[in-house]
């Protein structure tokens, strides 16, 4: 088991190594110059080359590549990520004060998700073919298809027309007012909750529909255990395995999504401070961004991968 | 607290002299010039409204997540949107018009007969928040930075002070600006009253060598003062108690919330009612707001012009008869509607629109090129290209289009009208705005569409940059002698007069030699719940001379 946690870190810090110098690499070989958007138009136009020189140095931008890669790795070491090109402000506080936002988006969207997901897949699977069946199965194709930004903005206008209703505009974090913290999240966490929870549906159904038909399952009938509890306690634990693993990898999807989503909502999350720093090509932001979501991806999925032992004591780590 | 009062019925926080002076901005040509109205000589303050009352808190929602913090080397809203509150300038424009030129930190000025000395009388007792007295020196401080900025510090509006060759200060309260050629005296009041020429310490900017870009809090002298700010949220102003213009500011706290300029965010805040005035509406919101009842919706002038410029290092467009064609062939009236949802638009033509001495929006509109019924342009259009040698039209142009919604829409329009008109064939290429710059910097194109500003609506501030030989926004490389020549002497012309009749005659000739070709004028659309007085941008120039919130109240 060790040698196996051992063998996975290893990889997983490979993968970012990896990650780093990809982002790292195409940030700066992209067209198109951060000064336009720290000087802004008027100023880019009226700057003289001595001038364009000399703030590039300040900035760090004309030190060789491989200076400013292992500058950033310094960053990443001391905790602070750097600094934005813009306002000075430090990528840490950044994430530190969006972080949080994206997060409970991303949780409640995969509780959402389960909590959707998950009974429409076993009614689904109790019933093939059944008018709730093709239902379900419907619905999720639909919102499957759905983009998440377009349903977004459908409900932020709804919301408003109709009601005269918008979210909070500013930050608010869980512990300072949950309130108002639940209207900043729950719209963001519902749309990527339903359109994960259509995959968790169609998912949950196939693998349940295929253990329902194990030699284990009809014993359990032929035992004279009632339905409900040949479902819940036999066959589902053993059909969950592969929904574990493909929530795993629906988070990388939530967190990609986050971004598209936030924007429609106009929750000041990270996915929406990345469109930001993208649009301004701050690239010590984007470049931490980026990590920061592989490096999540990478553990979400060594968590999953852990979780099978817990869940299914056949397997064996070596 | 919304004003019961609808908003068709309600009355205007506007004087009777101020709504006749708005009418005469939005069109009236023989009107009295601007620069005719300043009140120099009776050199006041804003004047107070009458049943003003102090207290309360404005919401406003606006750009307001600058770049960096060094006003001076801004040229964006972002900056003056959230910043301007906190500092003053010498010289200003009156809020409740945005026209008049009014005192600021001086509180008199001179200008000598031969229009080449500017002394200005600095108040005694401002003080900066940070409780040092403001004298001289520091105006003496801020001006030669923006005059010639240190290395490594870029100021847009330096432009504007060419002709200062010395800045003198005569005793603590006095500083004077020795000019080494006359400038129209409208030109030069308009320059220092430019929004973007804040005071600042001179201690601010020895401290730090010159640059302000990661200085989020130097201390200013203007009405409301730093509490705090949320990067990309909220800026939390309060008013300043030892302001030196007593009983101004009335609201007791600023929240200048950062949303941006035609996004749904600033929309559904404002609709919503979670701010109290915002800038920068869409076009869509804005009529949405108009039908509300206890709110206003106001449209002023912007000092923006959208453009598309033809290369002249490519063959075809070296050419003036093509350029023309190409300017003749554009229905500007459809161009102004395709983005009618998007952002607010006016047609105009290569000096603003709205400027005293530009040819009347009436004459415009009976030009060719800037009809509604565009058969005639395009039949002389056709005769130029013929003429040219381009009867078959051109084929595989390379048009960089800024990844922007308005200009992706104009884009496919010209496309579409300059296949159909002369048969010219272009390939859109659609490219974020850091590259577009970066390409039309280089010549990377042979049409390219996008916008530029300038700092005041005078032509001498933009003739020099939008269609000077190396002016810095002159992307098509465009040369006319007989147009610098002109533009030069414009620049000196001290008789308004004598100026107006040059500007004719220069417009005349970029109608003939097109350096670009204009698209329309930007316009900006504000809305407020009624709730919020003592500011009306009506007859504003732009949004960066008058965003201060010192003379705004709430009921």
């Amino acid at each position: 088991m060790h040698k196996y946690l051992l063998r996975r870190a290893l990889f997983a810090l490979g993968t970012m190594v990896g990650v780093s110098l990809i982002i790292f690499v195409v940030l700066r070989v992209l067209p198109g110059d951060p000064l336009v958007a720290i000087l802004g138009v008027e100023g880019y136009n009226k700057m003289s080359p001595a001038d364009h020189a000399q703030i590039m140095a300040d900035l760090g931008l004309s030190d060789p590549l491989p200076v400013q890669y292992v500058r950033w790795l310094g960053d990443i070491a001391t905790g602070r990520l750097g600094k934005s090109f813009f306002r000075g402000d430090t990528v840490r506080d950044l994430i530190l004060h969006r972080g949080p936002l994206s997060a409970e988006i991303a949780v409640l969207a995969l509780f959402i998700s389960w909590l959707i997901g998950l009974p429409i897949g076993i009614l689904s699977a109790i019933r093939p073919n059944g008018w709730g069946d093709t239902v379900a199965r419907s619905l999720s194709i639909l919102f499957i298809a759905i983009p998440g930004f377009w349903l977004g903005l459908l409900l932020v206008l709804a919301l408003l027309f109709w009601f005269g209703y918008k979210a909070p505009i500013l930050v608010i974090h869980l512990w300072e007012d949950p309130w108002q913290n639940l209207q900043l999240i729950i719209g963001p966490a519902a749309v990527l909750g339903l359109a994960q929870g259509a995959y968790i549906a169609r998912m949950s159904r196939s693998c349940l529909l295929e253990v329902i038909r194990e030699d284990y399952v009809r014993t359990a009938r032929a035992k004279g255990a009632v339905e409900r509890a040949v479902v819940l306690h036999h066959a589902l634990p053993n059909a969950l395995l592969p929904v574990i693993t493909i929530s795993g990898v629906l988070l990388g999807f939530v967190l990609g999504g986050s971004v598209a989503v936030e924007q429609a909502f106009g929750v000041p999350g990270l996915g929406r401070a990345l469109v930001t720093a993208i649009i301004e090509r701050d690239i010590i932001v984007v470049q931490n961004l980026v990590l920061l979501y592989a490096l999540i991806f990478v553990a979400v999925n060594v968590v999953v991968d852990l979780s099978y032992a817990w869940l299914d004591p056949r397997i064996r780590y070596h | 607290m919304a004003d019961p009062v609808p908003s068709k019925a309600r009355k205007l926080p506007v004087s009777r002299r101020s709504f006749l002076k708005t009418l005469g901005v939005a069109g009236a040509a023989g009107s009295a010039p601007a620069f005719l109205r300043s009140r120099a000589e009776a050199q006041e303050t804003p004047a107070r409204d009458a049943g003003a009352k102090r207290g309360g808190t404005l919401r406003y929602g606006i750009l307001s997540a600058p770049a960096h913090f060094d006003i001076h080397q801004s040229g964006t809203v972002a900056n003056l949107g959230a910043q301007s509150p906190m500092y003053d300038c010498l010289i200003r424009r009156d809020p409740h018009d945005g026209q008049t030129i009014i005192p600021d930190l001086a509180h008199k000025w001179d200008v000598s007969p031969d229009g080449k000395k500017y002394t200005f009388q600095i108040r005694k007792g401002v003080k900066f928040h940070d409780g040092a007295e403001l004298t001289a020196n520091d105006v003496k401080a801020t001006y030669d930075r923006i005059v010639r900025p240190p290395k490594g510090v870029v100021i847009p509006r330096s432009s504007l002070f060419t002709a200062v060759g010395e800045i003198v200060v005569v005793d603590p309260y006095r500083v004077e600006f020795r000019l080494t050629e006359p400038r129209p005296k409208a030109f030069m009041l308009a320059a220092f009253a430019s929004g973007w020429n804040v005071i600042v310490r001179k201690k601010t900017l020895d401290d730090n060598h010159g640059n302000l870009r990661q200085i989020e809090n130097f201390p200013g002298t203007g009405p409301f003062r730093h509490v705090s700010r949320k990067d990309k949220e909220v800026w939390i102003q309060e008013r300043n108690p030892n302001y030196w213009n007593k009983g101004l500011p009335y609201v007791d706290r600023l929240e200048i919330y950062h949303l941006a300029p035609f996004s749904p965010e600033l929309g559904s805040a404002f609709l919503s009612g979670k701010i109290d005035y915002a800038r920068l509406l869409d076009p869509v919101s804005w009529r949405k707001a108009k039908e509300m009842p206890g709110v206003t919706a106001a449209q002023f002038n912007q000092s923006v012009i959208q453009a598309y410029w033809v290369n002249m290092k490519k063959k075809p467009f070296a050419d003036p008869r093509v350029r023309r064609a190409i300017h003749l062939a554009m229905d500007r009236n459809a161009l102004v509607d395709v983005v009618k949802d998007t952002a607010p638009m006016q047609i105009g033509g290569f000096v603003y629109p709205f400027h005293e001495a530009s040819t009347p929006k009436a004459e415009l509109v009976k030009r060719l090129g800037y009809q509604a019924d565009t058969k005639a342009a395009v039949q002389e259009a056709r005769k130029l290209m013929a003429a040219a040698g381009y009867a078959q039209g051109i084929k595989n142009l390379d048009f960089v289009v800024r990844e922007i919604a308005t200009f992706k829409l104009w884009a496919v329009a010209i496309q579409a009208m300059l296949k159909e008109t002369l048969n010219i064939e272009c390939n859109l290429r659609v490219v974020q705005t850091s590259q577009w710059f970066e390409e039309a910097g280089a010549g990377n194109f042979d049409l390219a569409i996008s916008a530029i500003v300038s700092s005041v609506m005078d032509p001498s501030d933009y003739f020099e940059a939008w269609y000077g030989k190396n002016g810095p926004q002159n992307y098509g490389g465009w040369t006319n002698e007989q147009f610098h020549s002109l533009a030069r002497q414009i620049e000196r012309e001290v008789d308004e007069n004598k100026r107006k009749t040059m500007i004719r005659q220069a417009e005349d000739i970029l109608e003939s030699d097109p350096p670009l070709i204009p698209v329309a004028y930007e316009r900006i659309n504000d809305a407020w719940y009624n709730r919020v007085h003592g500011q009306n941008p009506t007859s504003y120039f732009g949004i960066y001379d008058v965003a201060r919130w010192d003379t705004a109240w709430m009921s």
